[in-house]
């Protein structure tokens, strides 16, 4: 017989360690149309990292996202980074993307400065144009300001930074410090239905609702939390590499079972509204965590449905199974 | 209906076994591919989420997205170097053994084999991010079936690995360990010397567990377990190597982490960081499997020998075995609350399967540790994780360092905690969770918490209230 059955998970999971350096640099140029590239020395894994720190770095020049150029790993000409690596990208290469690209708009400011008869610290940059704060009609383009400043006054706009998330030492007996700058949180439910004679289990639907602080760009964070659940399901119903004496036995995909997406349940995903102020623009990050609650979320649904407590992943159809035989030989 | 019989596979995968012992893959026709260009829309079609300011919320579309889409990005196999040749490594044949003798004359012999390479040719011939225990190529002994032994460069990937069945490698097998907790007992064989198979451990201690134990009003213990699994990243490891005239290398790599890598590279390769020029090119998926090297050195040191550019790509099979994969933690758990349902005590042991090196081990079992408790006020915790070697695959980064494993533990606890008090999951969560300035397990004061607010928000977004199990 099919049953019915939800569980919810939540989690918490660190952004920006500090138990060791953690550094990002990076590079801003502004070129003299107003558009800008930047240099950084980060890899782009398929998470979108690129997107989202030439986001920051328009952000930070009142410019939009395809007016910067991205320029991304390599050592002969990027700066260095730890990496793509640990949720971190957007959070401590995104902050030295924040700074750098306002080192490269404080050039902006002081050359337009006396373009529009001000002061720098009287200025802002949003819309492409450098304007006057309260006084918007007074402006010029960031393209025209960056050809003067370039041009003629021989000061073009370029803008490096760091960033690296304070190290701290921990207590060696308690562990006790701040291991980590950060933390985003988030919560998965599980709608599944078990088959009480064979174990299998389906997952129909799963609602995930995750904190990274600012969405940088929504969209690349849903996008995370999918593909994150997808492996979430996988760890909790499917995937184990089996040993035979030391040998794997099924390095292959004919026989380590993955979900595809026949398999994925109906996602219904959004965010919380959050602000964090030590991340750029309130952001923190989105990667590892979309992964983490999902396999609980699936068993304590199976538990739901059938009564039985899974304590071992993966959550076969022999093992949810067994289970239930043995909580009916026990009843 | 998903694909979950296990049993299946085993019996299937144990008769592949028998048949591709050699691990060299399948050999497959020589297919010339054709000439046969496609005509790519060359305009990017205007995009209002990247034309608009502010840039930060906007649901931008990716450059890097339609490139993919259009079959226009560069992945390492799609990149292809005038005279570039093509590199295998042989794997172990056993899980643990001695190295005797490693013969590669009669692959040397083999036409279109340009040069053979073997561990005691690295200038330094180890690596890893925190303990650098793992060998390169293997030295005098083999840890586990993924270590290499020997490589080949030559002109066609299928030679290269033809070639690998021509080296002849005498072993002295030892005894292997594939249980972590045997590995743990005191007279185990010890894998890496020493006087224990434990090469890290961490412990979180807050307030005075055991008191607090015994002052609840129940305590559940209940023993968890995680097993390995494997990132399957669609593009696996891939690197080019080309050493040029000036003794400079440059390197084209899935890595995920260019700077570091560098390092590696100039230590292993016992080269100047400005001798060496890293690469990232696009990955295909990394998931934290690709956060140190692999076969670049080798690769490095084959340019060296043949002065041409020499290209490897990992099987499916060598992802498998070779590169990292999840920590399977075994995980015991008490926990003491009281009639209200607040917990007030919670003692966690992690036992990690370390496999058979160090590699991200330093940061799996710290985050696990850290997040062990669970994002719960809880005042009084002790954590104890020790990490293993086996003789197993190398365990390493994966998505999330620990935390699926610790979270899968902690919250079917959470739920077996309010069945004992008789409250809902939700309500549960809700009574224990987190709040703005709450004191983490490390004692460190949290800030821009949403845990309830993720909690609250699901529940509503699923119905939680009024679900109907039907």
């Amino acid at each position: 017989m099919i049953k019915r059955g939800r569980g919810m998970a939540c989690m918490w999971y660190p952004i920006g360690f500090t138990v060791a350096a953690n550094a990002s640099a990076a590079t801003v140029k502004v070129n003299t149309d107003g558009t800008a590239t930047l240099l950084t020395g980060t890899v782009e894994t398929g998470q979108g990292a690129l997107t989202v720190l030439g986001q920051i770095a328009a952000e930070a020049l009142g410019v939009a996202t395809d007016d910067v150029h991205v320029v991304s790993a390599d050592t002969d000409a990027t700066p260095m980074d730890t990496g793509a690596i640990a949720s971190r990208t957007t959070y401590v290469t995104g902050n030295a993307v924040k700074l750098a690209a306002e080192k490269a708009r404080e050039i902006l400011f002081e050359s337009a400065a006396p373009m529009l008869k001000v002061r720098a610290d009287q200025l802002e940059a949003r819309d492409r144009r450098i304007q006057v704060l309260g006084f918007p009609s007074k402006s010029v383009t960031i393209g025209e300001a960056a050809h003067y400043s370039e041009n003629v006054l021989g000061n073009p706009s370029i803008g490096s930074a760091s960033y690296n998330p304070p190290t701290v030492e921990m207590d060696p007996e308690t562990g006790a410090g701040k291991p980590f700058n950060t933390y985003v949180y988030a919560t998965q439910i599980a709608d599944v239905e078990v088959d009480d004679e064979t174990g299998e289990v389906e997952v129909k639907k799963i609602v995930a609702v995750h904190d990274c602080g600012t969405p940088i760009n929504p969209m690349l964070v849903e996008g995370q939390i999918q593909g994150g659940i997808s492996m979430g399901v996988g760890f909790a119903l499917q995937e184990e590499i089996l040993f035979k004496d030391g040998v794997q036995v099924n390095p292959n995909l004919t026989n380590y079972i993955m979900p595809t997406s026949l398999d994925m349940p109906e996602l219904e995903v959004e965010l919380v509204d959050n602000y964090d102020p030590t991340g750029p623009f309130g952001a923190k990050g989105a990667g590892e965590p979309t992964a983490v609650p999902t396999a609980a979320a699936i068993t304590n649904a199976i538990y739901d449905a059938v009564g039985v407590r899974i304590t071992s992943l993966p959550a076969t159809a022999e093992r949810v199974l067994t289970a239930i035989e043995e909580k009916r030989a026990i009843s | 209906m998903m694909a979950t019989r296990t049993t299946d596979v085993q019996t299937d995968a144990e008769e592949l076994v028998k048949a591709r012992e050699s691990q060299a893959p399948a050999k497959q026709p020589l297919v010339k591919p054709v000439d046969d260009p496609v005509i790519y829309p060359l305009e990017l079609p205007e995009s209002e989420t990247r034309l608009t300011t502010p840039a930060v919320g906007q649901r931008a579309t990716r450059p890097d997205g339609r490139l993919h889409g259009l079959g226009q990005t560069q992945y390492i196999d799609d990149i292809t170097f005038p005279h570039m040749v093509h590199a295998k490594v042989l794997r172990s044949a056993h899980p643990h053994a001695r190295i005797l003798n490693v013969d590669t004359s009669a692959a040397e012999a083999m036409p279109g084999v340009l040069a053979t390479l073997t561990g005691k040719e690295i200038p330094t011939n180890s690596f890893g991010p925190t303990l650098q225990d793992q060998p390169v190529l293997a030295g005098e002994i083999v840890r586990h079936r993924g270590d290499g032994v020997a490589a080949v460069a030559a002109v066609t990937e299928q030679i290269a690995a033809d070639a690998l069945e021509k080296i002849k490698v005498e072993y002295e097998p030892l005894e292997a360990i594939f249980d972590p907790l045997v590995a743990l007992e005191e007279d185990s064989l010890k894998i890496h010397g020493g006087d224990t198979n434990v090469y890290a451990s961490k412990v979180i201690k807050k307030g005075d567990v055991e008191t607090a134990l015994a002052a609840s009003d129940h305590v559940i213990h209940q023993q968890y377990q995680t097993q390995m699994v494997e990132h399957v990243p669609l593009e696996p490891h891939a690197s080019i190597a080309s050493w040029d005239g000036n003794g400079r290398v440059s390197i084209w790599s899935s890595l995920g982490r260019i700077t570091l890598g560098r390092e590696d590279l100039a230590r292993t390769l016992n080269l100047p960081q400005a001798k060496i020029r890293l690469i990232g090119t696009i990955v295909g998926g990394n998931f934290g499997g690709k956060n140190e090297i692999t076969n670049e050195p080798i690769l490095a040191m084959l340019s060296r020998k043949t002065g041409r550019p020499v290209k490897s790509v990992f099987t499916r099979g060598d992802e498998f075995v070779s590169s990292t994969i999840r920590h399977p933690f075994t995980m015991d758990y008490t926990s003491g609350f009281m009639n209200d349902g607040t917990i007030i005590a919670r003692k966690i042991r992690l036992i990690l399967d370390g496999g058979a090196y160090c590699s991200w081990t330093g940061t799996t079992i710290g985050k696990g540790s850290i997040l062990a408790p669970g994002p719960y006020n809880i005042d009084n915790i002790l954590v104890e994780a020790y990490a293993v070697y086996t003789n197993k695959t190398t365990t390493g980064a994966m998505r999330g360092f620990g935390a699926p494993q610790v979270c899968f533990a902690y919250e079917s606890q959470m739920d077996d905690i309010a069945r004992t008090v008789g409250m809902d999951p939700l309500e549960i969560r809700l009574k224990n969770a987190f709040n703005e300035g709450s004191s983490s397990p490390t004692n460190q004061s949290l800030h821009s918490v949403a845990v309830k607010e993720s909690l609250t928000q699901a529940s509503e977004r699923f119905d939680w209230k009024g679900w109907q199990n039907d």
